[in-house]
């Protein structure tokens, strides 16, 4: 054992002292609901300072381990766990965030809402003051070279940059044990070797012992020291220098699924004919044609603001029978949307549409006006997140599916599922059920499901991400041979072995954004905190139960109506906020009609005295007015603060509450994604029947339910590697001021009160 | 883990898995899952916020306090977080930040709705309380369902129903109670069992049931 970083007393992190040797031993994990474990009695010694990459085959339990050694295996799961593991010899949590973990999916560990913030979590959770925070914070940024401001939003981040926002927040804690969890399988090349070079970088500066999990070894091989390799049950079956094992072992290896460098790319499996009959289009024929084509995308945050990204801009994009199209670009470059827009699944601002004569039903050549059926028959569509879209309760009938939608013939549709099932590896899960496969698994299902009844056009998001090389080959025969049979084929890709079998190659520039306008001057009520902003709209709940008779309601509401022109008033320098009324016009709606259904039901069914139905209405009115004005102003992001730092509430419960509230605007994402996996696979809701209405409400609420508690699960295992699960009294990045604007508006909402106690 | 063989209610109950122990000691994982539950549980209520009056009046032209079948939804949060985790507090913050998610885009209730949220949340977690948190099967779900109403109820006499005679401010107590029991308390039940189907709860005792089911 090395003298230094061996005792709890010496910090890991300062310069000389590093540490990170890691002892693991008789390590056994079985989740609760498998059989077999999936590490079996492991054992293994890192030395401090090493630095290992460790592959093996889909199921082999790499990122199992990986959990392991920053303990956090059973924070999203739970089993039997034997063995012992420890870092410098105390337990992996023994200091928070001693050990650093980098998930796979760019975001997935992202907490805060902004850059700096994100950086900062860990430095939370160990209570550092916060004063020392914001040189830590620029340290760890400058280390992975992300130079934006501080306060950049998290979700504006491209995927390479979230993977580096995460390394920086493992960095902040000074780790000695540096784990990465194939944290470049997501990203295209450009960015996949920025993160490389990050890493290298800072792992070479603070001599980190680092484990990187991996599929594709090739960039890694250079950095590794030492390479481990596990077999399909979760044994150690190589250990040694990387060139040494990859000679010896190379091609057993590459036999199994890993992409082994030097081995050449694996060719597509060949799918017998007969699988695929003729197509509908002659070879080269433009199947859908999309020409100069604008989509924005709006996301809506909580506090009812919308942000207008532009996804696509001016493009051109031709899908022809008979040829594979690869859709390359960074991330951001509106590949996916693109595709959506080829085949009509999402709303287009600019440009047009149009597919063959031959495929349009009653010569409607635009998809987006293509019905539920229609569609699927023409066009199928892989979506990147596989597990979401799924419907039914076995893999065959899950295949099956879009065959019956479109009334393919059952015994021909059985058949040619089995072959595909059979190539994709999934032939014995024929009648499992498809929710309980791995992601990998499902992956392929979807690409089954897909091409089943044969489209005249296949469009695939990413669909060999995470397929080691055998099922590669199952993917990309079964994608060629559908071209073969004169399909179109669109793929997006950042996988170079796909790009090279493409027949063309389109690559999309990430859009330029339009330029921020300047900032327009802010109202008085912008400028409190979010406790006196809901305080205030709490008072007139009160305010309109007590006013005792409709003349004192109006007087009330008078009172009201006063305050909120002083509130929304901005005065000051720079460009006029515009939309104000309209915003609180729009908020009331609902309320005015609210209070006019009270009224009515209290005059037609109780006294038919007309002052009593006026009272009730402006009762509601009272009650919703100013919460109108005020909950705009409320900034979801300093609630957390402000309820933590001024109410003392528990501190764990209220930043579980702010990252689930800064994550809400994805759920909208999910459900439209969801819906339109649906409506291309021949089972969307059309108006005509309302019990598909319901039953599609009913799918889309679940499947979104299951996808966020995916989210929460993985978000968990980030949160308790930086420190969360024994952060009970910790510090604060934004302090809580409560300021005089916030006595003034709480004062003032107490005025209308007042009246109605008078009235 | 009961050794007889005839079932009884009691042995029905204790086949309820608990959350580990101790109670209280909340995991990273398990506040996670209520707060993202609450939070797509909040878009939901607000989406339903949009297309109950419809549904609503109908009712209510029949029989005024038949209005309450309708509300019946926003109870739900609080008995799906309640049966999920199975700790004090869970079914309580579930439907506290469902409320919240829901009010701060915007809905006719404004700051109300927070209100209606914390007495609904709290008539939930009333439930699991009464039964020591240790019962979570359909009829729990269902007490749990029926609780979180009549506070909600009540509230809302004094806010939107108070000309109303005091028969219908009962009977409208009595339905929501009802439809809460039924809506929210086995319709959560069912939403709770076809997540741990679906395998979205494995890290909690209703995944647990669920893999236990699947195993005999």
């Amino acid at each position: 054992m090395t003298p230094a970083g061996s005792r709890a007393g010496s910090p890991a992190g300062q310069p000389g002292g590093h540490g990170g040797r890691v002892e693991v031993s008789g390590l056994t994990w079985r989740p609760y609901g498998r059989r077999e474990p999936i590490l079996a009695d492991l054992d293994l010694v890192i030395p401090a300072g090493q630095r290992v990459l460790l592959v093996g085959p889909s199921g082999s339990g790499k990122s199992t381990l990986l959990r392991a050694l920053a303990g956090v295996l059973q924070a999203a799961d739970s089993g039997d766990l034997s063995g012992s593991i420890t870092v410098d010899g105390q337990p992996p949590h023994a200091r928070a965030g001693a050990v650093g973990l980098v998930l796979q999916e760019p975001g997935s560990g992202v907490v805060a809402a902004t850059v700096g913030r994100d950086v900062a979590f860990g430095l939370e959770n160990t209570a550092v003051p916060r004063e020392l925070m914001p040189s830590r914070v620029r340290t760890a940024l400058a280390a992975v070279r992300l130079d934006m401001p501080q306060d950049t939003p998290t979700h504006a981040l491209s995927g390479g940059e979230q993977q580096r926002l995460a390394l920086a927040g493992a960095l902040a804690l000074e780790p000695t044990l540096l784990l990465l969890d194939e944290p470049t399988a997501m990203l295209d090349p450009g960015n996949a070797a920025a993160v490389r070079a990050c890493v290298g970088e800072v792992v070479e500066q603070q001599r980190l012992t680092t484990v990187v999990v991996e599929h594709r070894l090739g960039p890694w091989v250079d950095f590794a020291d030492r390479l481990l390799v596990l077999d399909r049950a979760g044994r150690l079956v190589a250990d040694g220098s990387p060139r040494g094992v990859l000679a010896e072992h190379g091609s057993a290896l590459a036999d199994q699924g890993i992409w082994v460098p030097g081995v050449p790319d694996p060719q597509p499996t060949s799918v017998p004919s007969g699988v695929f009959g003729g197509g509908p289009l002659g070879a080269n024929v433009v199947a859908v044609d999309a020409a100069d084509v604008t989509v924005r995308r709006s996301v809506r945050t909580l506090n009812g603001a919308t942000h207008a990204t532009l996804a696509v801009s001016h493009q051109w994009l031709q899908a022809r029978a008979g040829q594979t199209t690869a859709l390359v670009g960074p991330s951001g470059s509106g590949k996916s949307t693109l595709m959506l827009a080829l085949a009509g699944l999402v709303e287009i601002d600019d440009g047009v549409v149009r597919a063959h004569p031959s495929l349009a039903p009653h010569g409607e050549r635009s998809p987006r006006n293509w019905d539920t059926v229609d569609l699927a028959r023409a066009f199928a569509w892989v979506p990147q997140w596989s597990s979401s879209t799924i419907v039914a309760r076995s893999v065959l009938d899950e295949v099956l599916t879009t065959a019956r939608a479109v009334g393919l013939v059952e015994t021909e549709a059985r058949a040619r599922s089995s072959a595909l099932l059979d190539l994709l590896g999934l032939g014995h899960l024929a009648h499992a059920d498809p929710r309980h496969l791995s992601g990998g698994e499902q992956r392929r299902l979807a690409m089954a499901a897909a091409v089943v009844h044969q489209p005249a056009l296949l469009l695939a998001d990413e669909a060999t991400v995470g397929q080691d090389r055998l099922t590669w080959s199952a993917v990309m025969g079964i994608v060629e041979a559908l071209r073969d049979a004169g399909s179109a084929v669109v793929l997006t890709t950042h996988d170079d072995a796909v790009v090279t079998r493409a027949d063309r190659t389109v690559v999309l520039e990430r859009p330029a954004q339009p330029g921020h306008p300047a900032q327009p001057r802010r109202s008085l009520v912008a400028r409190c905190g979010p406790l006196s902003l809901l305080a205030g709209s709490a008072l007139a709940v009160p305010a309109g139960v007590l006013a005792p008779h409709w003349t004192t309601s109006l007087a009330v509401l008078a009172t009201q109506a006063a305050l909120a022109v002083i509130g929304l008033l901005a005065p000051g320098e720079g460009p006029r906020p515009r939309g104000r009324l309209t915003r609180v016009l729009v908020r009331l709606l609902p309320g005015v009609i609210g209070a006019a259904s009270v009224a009515w039901s209290t005059w037609l069914f109780g006294t038919r005295d007309l002052e009593v139905a006026a009272g009730a209405a402006l009762r509601v009115l009272i009650i919703v007015f100013p919460s109108a004005v005020l909950i705009p102003f409320v900034d979801p992001d300093a609630l957390g603060d402000h309820l933590a730092q001024r109410l003392r509430l528990p501190a764990r419960p209220v930043v579980a509450s702010a990252a689930a509230l800064q994550r809400v605007h994805t759920f909208g994402d999910i459900w439209a994604e969801i819906a339109r996996a649906r409506r291309v696979r021949g089972i969307g809701a059309t108006p005509r029947s309302p019990r598909a209405v319901l039953a599609e409400v009913g799918a889309l609420t679940l499947g979104m339910l299951v996808r966020s508690l995916q989210a929460a699960a993985n978000l968990a295992v980030a949160m308790d590697a930086r420190g969360f699960s024994t952060a009970y009294r910790r510090t604060w990045w934004a302090p809580a001021p409560w300021r005089r604007a916030d006595t003034v508006v709480v004062v003032c909402c107490l005025l209308p009160l007042g009246v109605a106690l008078l009235g | 883990m009961s050794t007889t063989n005839t079932p009884t209610l009691t042995e029905r109950r204790s086949a309820s898995i608990r959350a580990s122990r101790p109670l209280m000691g909340w995991r990273t994982v398990d506040l996670l899952t209520i707060t993202f539950l609450g939070a797509a549980f909040g878009v939901a209520y607000w989406a339903w916020g949009q297309v109950y009056s419809a549904p609503g009046d109908a009712l209510s032209a029949l029989f005024p306090p038949l209005a309450a079948v309708v509300g019946a939804p926003w109870l739900l949060a609080g008995v799906v977080g309640g049966l999920v985790v199975r700790r004090p507090g869970a079914a309580l913050l579930c439907e506290v930040l469902a409320a919240l998610v829901s009010m701060l885009p915007g809905t006719k209730w404004g700051f109300s709705t927070f209100i209606a949220g914390v007495l609904q949340g709290l008539g939930a977690e009333a439930a699991f309380a009464i039964l020591g948190y240790g019962a979570f099967g359909i009829a729990a779900a269902a007490l749990a369902g029926a609780l979180a109403a009549p506070l909600e109820a009540v509230y809302e006499w004094f806010t939107y129903w108070m000309d109303w005679s005091w028969g219908w401010k009962i009977a409208y107590l009595l339905i929501l109670t009802a439809s809460g029991a039924v809506i929210a308390g086995v319709g959560g039940w069912l939403l709770t069992r076809a997540l741990a189907s679906a395998g979205a709860l494995n890290a909690f005792p209703p995944g647990q049931e669920a893999r236990d089911h699947r195993a005999v």
